[in-house]
């Protein structure tokens, strides 16, 4: 049933007319949002006539879910207060997820080093320069457990932002291992890993990278071994985030992701398993830019979508298999150097964005995060406003308080028509494995990448600081810049003393298995949770993959 | 003047490609020809340096292994011989580092706000000189 009937549309219609010629009496020049949807001056029941209210939109904790997956939003449970952690080496870094612990975050997220991303030692060669840089360095099962000593891990969740199907692999394996030791059921264990192809073949660019197909192989893999042994873990962070800031809009973002996911679920359906046994642990991660009516809509289209394609593709009944649950990171690209200070203002608004997007959870950047990690000062800032948000603003006392907007659900339904359009496009180019194999989901972001920074050069687009009154600071800095200690030596030494106490021969018969599993096609995750309890390196697991699938060319496009 | 010839690279395992292949197509509008390598080793940038022909070699890097592995193609040059193939660096460069990059001889950095513009103009000034032309 419409809003509004047709009596009522056509009576503000006519009003609109004569408002534009007696009132408003003027032109004024067009404007979009950020990835292109034109913006009208006003908007007015017109614009949302079509919209069928209980169809299109209905009530929070039921489909199509666009006011939210829960029926009490945020007064039943508050997001949670999950701010990235991750530098040196992990007895480094478990100081500070205890200090973030302590001032009130409600979960750990755990960033890795490049070597752990890309799934090698701290004693490769490859891994030169670049040891606790970034995130914390990961070896095996002993710096896993270094990492989360006497954080409780039955208790709070964790999401490991471990990028590749493969490293999940392997840094599952070890907090499986962990856990085993510590005597806590899996069943007990809740977190999230990222698990995403698309970070190890399109997102990312590596000297060395597993074939598409194999690495989708292997995020499937993870998926199905979590939906039977781990009913409290996410099994998969589909990450639209790095994919907007590597150069997407705010409509690809959405879709590339959502694509990913269907082609997991189809995967999956063709191995035998339910849809609702493992589609209510898949989870999202979107990036919140500057456009805050847009990123609004864009939670909220993204919910519309995930559920039409959950039900009506996918078979799903169950609910949850239909709940587009998402984390929230702000954006680290609209970060400036210059007047560092100005980021603080810039995440708060993109964090406030989320929450009246509906995130489940939500990082909010530092303000020095342009130079460096955050320093210990800048991240409680950081965690700070998210308590802000959450217990002075009062926005978290009514369910998407926006909706109802008409420029909101104009421009949901905008996103959502555009978003289900791209996924179309994917469809064309042979699904989202093809369109990487074949280079065209890159070119795509390069294109996007390329646009977006002709128009920063141009004055198009608008930074603070930037092009917009600029600093007369830029060289300068105020701040002090995180400087991460010295990682390489101290982790060598840890693997050269674990390698002379473990039992080389457990190692490699527990590596001989999982390389079985690899060719035989059987689920790789059993396999390396054995070998991560022979305490098998990163590096040594990782390795396995490498020489068993090959390795693949990143698609070299410059345009 | 002969085409200004560029070898962009990924430096070792950083992940982050935008930036390099941002620029790289800035640098192609510019008028330039751009050999873009990807995620490559000190030694194997050397190499296709050489191979190539290249006038000026463009690191890219943000994720901290710019103080370790960039100065190691500057050296690796040396030892090589080569003097006359100048060493940028472009990406998140925390601002005390900016010195000692170039007290090893990296005759150039760029972090996120450089103006493209002034990244070209670099390029241009020090092939200009290199080659003994007038500006």
């Amino acid at each position: 049933m419409k809003i509004f009937s047709s009596e009522a549309l056509d009576q503000i219609k006519g009003c609109l007319a004569t408002w534009k010629k007696q009132t408003l009496k003027q032109n004024i020049p067009p404007a979009t949002t950020e990835s292109g949807v034109p913006i009208e001056l006003v908007y007015t029941p017109v614009d949302i006539g079509e919209m069928d209210y209980l169809e299109d939109v209905g009530l929070p904790g039921e489909a199509p879910f666009v006011r939210g997956i829960y029926p009490n939003m945020y007064r039943g449970r508050l997001f949670t207060i999950r701010q990235l952690a991750g530098f040196g080496s992990p007895e480094d870094c478990n100081k500070r997820i205890r200090y973030l612990l302590e001032h009130g975050a409600t979960g750990v997220n755990i960033v890795f080093d490049l070597p752990t991303i890309r799934g090698y030692d701290s004693d490769d060669s490859r891994a030169e320069g670049n040891v606790g840089q970034c995130g914390v360095s990961i070896d095996s099962l002993r710096d896993i457990e270094a990492l989360f000593e006497n954080v409780p891990i039955d208790k709070i969740s964790v999401s490991l932002v471990t990028h590749l199907p493969s490293v999940t692999v392997a840094i599952l394996a070890m907090y499986l291992a962990m856990a085993e030791k510590r005597g806590i059921p899996f069943t007990d264990l809740a977190g999230t890993t990222q698990n995403d192809f698309l970070m190890e073949t399109t997102i990312g660019s590596a000297p060395e990278i597993i074939p598409p197909r194999h690495s989708f192989r292997l995020q499937c893999d993870v998926v199905e071994f979590c939906s039977k042994n781990l009913p409290r873990w996410n099994s998969i962070s589909y990450n639209g985030y790095n994919l907007r800031e590597a150069g997407t809009d705010a409509v690809a973002e959405v879709a590339i992701a959502i694509a990913n996911a269907k082609a997991t679920a189809k995967e999956l359906l063709r191995r035998g398993l339910d849809i609702d046994s493992f589609a209510p642990r898949l989870s999202f991660f979107w990036d919140l830019c500057d456009d805050f009516f847009e990123e609004i809509a864009k939670c909220r289209a993204s919910r519309y979508v995930w559920q039409k394609i959950a039900r009506e593709e996918l078979g799903a009944r169950n609910p949850r298999s239909m709940w587009m649950r998402f984390h929230v990171q702000t954006s680290g690209i609209s970060l400036t150097r210059v007047e560092p200070f100005n980021n603080i203002a810039r995440a708060a608004i993109q964090g406030l964005a989320a929450v009246l997007g509906g995130a489940q959870s939500l990082h909010i950047d530092s303000y020095d995060e342009a130079y460096s990690a955050p320093t210990e000062e800048a991240a409680l800032v950081s965690l700070r406003t998210q308590q802000i948000i959450q217990v002075e603003t009062g926005v978290v006392n009514t369910v998407d308080p926006l909706g109802g907007s008409y420029y909101v659900e104009y421009l949901t339904r905008e996103l959502a028509a555009r978003i289900q359009e791209y996924i179309q496009k994917i469809e064309n180019e042979g699904g989202i494995v093809r369109a990487v194999e074949t280079g065209w989901l890159h070119r795509e972001i390069a294109d996007f990448a390329y646009t977006q920074q002709r128009a920063l050069e141009n004055g198009q687009k608008r930074k603070v600081g930037l092009n917009y009154y600029p600093s007369k600071e830029v060289g300068k800095t105020e701040i002090a810049v995180f400087t991460y200690p010295e990682t390489e030596k101290r982790q060598k030494e840890k693997l050269a003393k674990l390698k002379q106490e473990r039992d080389g021969e457990l190692v490699k018969r527990a590596l001989r298995r999982l390389e079985e599993a690899c060719a035989s096609g059987e689920n790789v995750m059993p396999y390396a949770v054995e070998a991560a309890k022979a305490e098998a390196t990163l590096g040594e697991i990782t390795q396995v993959f490498r020489d068993h699938f090959g390795l693949w060319q990143f698609p070299l496009i410059t345009l | 003047m002969k085409k200004i010839k560029v070898l962009i690279a990924k430096l070792g395992l950083d992940i982050h490609w935008r930036g390099a292949v941002v620029v790289s197509r800035f640098l192609r509008d510019a008028g330039m020809e751009v050999v873009y390598i990807g995620n490559k080793y000190p030694d194997e940038i050397v190499d296709a340096a050489i191979q190539e022909g290249v006038d000026v070699i463009g690191l890219s890097t943000l994720s901290g292994n710019h103080l370790t592995l960039g100065p190691k193609v500057v050296r690796l040059l040396a030892e090589r011989g080569i003097k006359d193939i100048p060493v940028l660096i472009g990406g998140v460069i925390p601002p005390a580092d900016v010195e000692e990059l170039k007290k090893h001889g990296i005759a150039g950095v760029f972090v996120p706000e450089t103006p493209m513009e002034e990244i070209i103009k670099f390029i241009e000034d020090i092939v200009i000189q290199k080659r003994g032309l007038p500006k």
